[in-house]
């Protein structure tokens, strides 16, 4: 069976304004981030005949509607539901579904007010949390424990506990994608954060802050996935999508934590990431020290820290440390989330960041540019990665 | 305005024979009579083997805290006079971790490794709930 490495490529993008309570539905938003992205890449409506709706019902838009009200005709779809996760597996299935030939071109699609649909990420609002199974980040709503930040924060008590780590060490992640996002105009947070501001900021649920936590905003993007051989007669310089590797699950894993933390039924143990945790690089057919920049899905500031861990940028328990002292800032030796990320700059399902990563590697990302940029890796708390490479590497 | 009622645990075919332990005071867990494992949250088969040959059997009520958290946000109007409460995970002594609360502690001096046990804490005629207190 032959890789799926570089046979397709990002050829466009698109976004809204990203803010909170903006006046427009989330199909409107759509629909901007979409013509924004036909405009970008030089596509035209009828060539799309796919779509990846990533934050569907029930809080943001599903498939049918996005493609009844932008009139569009499509062959393939897929579609997740509300949670951040799946970003990473949207962008594989239009990937996959274009190698494979379902698809020439497909929209990768996220529109959505988190202002004005709030009530359902935490609280009585919450219908995943009380179903049979329960909840998807270790809930316990007859306890009070409820939302993603229930999980992180479980997560991140242990990780203290165990290794030592401190939330003003914790604090360098938000600074980090704060002085990125300063750099964006895009962004939502216009002021600096300083440890001062981290540090006294009001407790959320112990030991996660409210800088530890991401903004609700309301924003679309759109991303178009198309044929390494179609990229070429576009007008963007092609983002190749270079390596994979899927979403992990199982006993031994927990959403928001890294393998062998021992939350929920995972074992305790210090691992080390094994060839199978590494496998999208082993795709693109480069080292892990060939990323020249990192991309999280940053919901709350330890999930970078389990994300590069996970990875093996650093050994378990040792992220706190290795994000110290400007690291993972622009300029340091691995640049996280460089427009702000889901932190500071807009929560659009992280495809901002996917966003970020395409003007980083058409070397348009202006005053955030990361020299040389050839190869980017988006890899998440839960273990799933794409890796884009850029036209020039 | 009414804070309204804080939400049940819910029963399913998988876990009932747990929440009925819990209105008779006992920590039942389901264990797996092929491979000899108990296993959380109940579930229909062992995880560890595959096996639906489980029997639900009586565990010491004794384990320690694996992690906690303090909750300040009030998501829940029935929990708002709670705040700041905590939750708890205790890895109980036979393995599994379970989710609670703990009653009669401080919240600073809640930390990992902690020794507790169980409590039951009949919260009406149809639902006990298990929350842990300090040990020792």
């Amino acid at each position: 069976m032959g890789s799926i490495r570089d046979q397709t490529a990002i050829v466009g993008i698109g976004h809204s304004a990203f803010g909170r309570f903006l006046p427009d539905s989330q199909l409107k938003l759509a629909a901007t981030a979409f013509k924004a992205a036909l405009e970008d890449s030089g596509l035209r409506r009828e060539d799309v005949d796919g779509i990846a709706i990533h934050l569907g019902w029930p809080l943001g838009v599903d498939y049918d509607r996005v493609a009844e009200s932008l009139g569009l005709e499509l062959r393939y779809v897929t579609q997740t539901w509300t949670h951040g996760r799946f970003v990473t597996h949207c962008l594989q299935h239009a990937a996959l579904a274009v190698a494979a030939g379902l698809a020439d071109v497909v929209a990768c699609v996220t529109a959505i007010s988190f202002t004005r649909e709030r009530e359902m990420l935490g609280g009585p609002g919450d219908a995943e949390g009380t179903r049979e199974d329960g909840g998807t980040h270790g809930e316990a709503p007859p306890y009070g424990l409820t939302a993603p930040a229930g999980g992180a924060a479980l997560a991140m008590q242990r990780y203290m506990a165990l290794y030592g780590a401190t939330s003003a060490e914790l604090a360098a992640v938000p600074m980090a994608l704060r002085k990125h996002a300063l750099m964006n105009p895009l962004a939502v947070m216009k002021k600096p954060l300083g440890l001062d501001d981290h540090q006294t900021s009001r407790m959320v649920i112990d030991p996660l802050r409210l800088f530890d936590c991401c903004l609700i905003t309301d924003g679309a993007a759109v991303v178009f996935v198309t044929s390494a051989e179609r990229a070429r007669d576009l007008r963007q310089k092609p983002v190749y999508i270079s390596g994979m590797q899927g979403m992990r699950t199982g006993r031994d894993e927990f959403i928001f934590a890294p393998p062998g933390l021992g939350i929920n039924q995972q074992p305790t143990a210090r691992m080390t990431p094994r060839e199978i945790d590494l496998e999208c690089y082993r795709m693109a057919g480069i080292e892990r020290a060939d990323i020249d920049g990192f991309y999280t899905y940053d919901a709350f500031s330890p999930l970078v820290l389990f994300a590069l861990e996970r990875f093996g940028f650093c050994g378990a328990g040792e992220a706190a440390a290795w994000v110290q002292g400007g690291r993972i800032e622009l300029g340091g030796e691995l640049p996280v989330n460089t427009s702000g990320g889901l932190l500071s700059e807009a929560h659009v399902g992280g495809w901002n960041s996917i966003c970020e990563m395409v003007r980083q590697l058409r070397r348009d990302a202006g005053p955030r540019q990361i020299a040389d940029a050839r190869f980017l890796q988006w890899g998440t708390a839960w273990g799933d990665a794409v890796i884009l490479r850029g036209a020039q590497a | 305005m009414s804070a309204g009622a804080k939400p049940l645990p819910r029963v399913t075919p998988d876990n009932r024979p747990f929440w009925d332990a819990c209105r008779a005071h006992r920590l039942d867990l389901p264990w797996c009579r092929d491979c000899g494992r108990p296993h959380l949250p109940p579930g229909p088969v062992c995880p560890f083997c595959l096996s639906e040959r489980l029997e639900w059997r009586t565990a010491s009520g004794r384990g320690r805290i694996s992690s906690w958290v303090v909750v300040h946000k009030d998501w829940f109007p029935a929990f708002r006079a709670d705040i700041p409460y905590n939750v708890v995970q205790v890895e109980l002594a036979e393995g599994p971790r379970l989710t609670a609360n703990l009653v009669d502690m401080r919240n600073q001096d809640l930390a990992v490794g902690l020794p507790v046990e169980i409590v039951f804490d009949d919260i009406s005629v149809e639902m006990t709930m298990p929350r842990f207190r300090v040990r020792g």
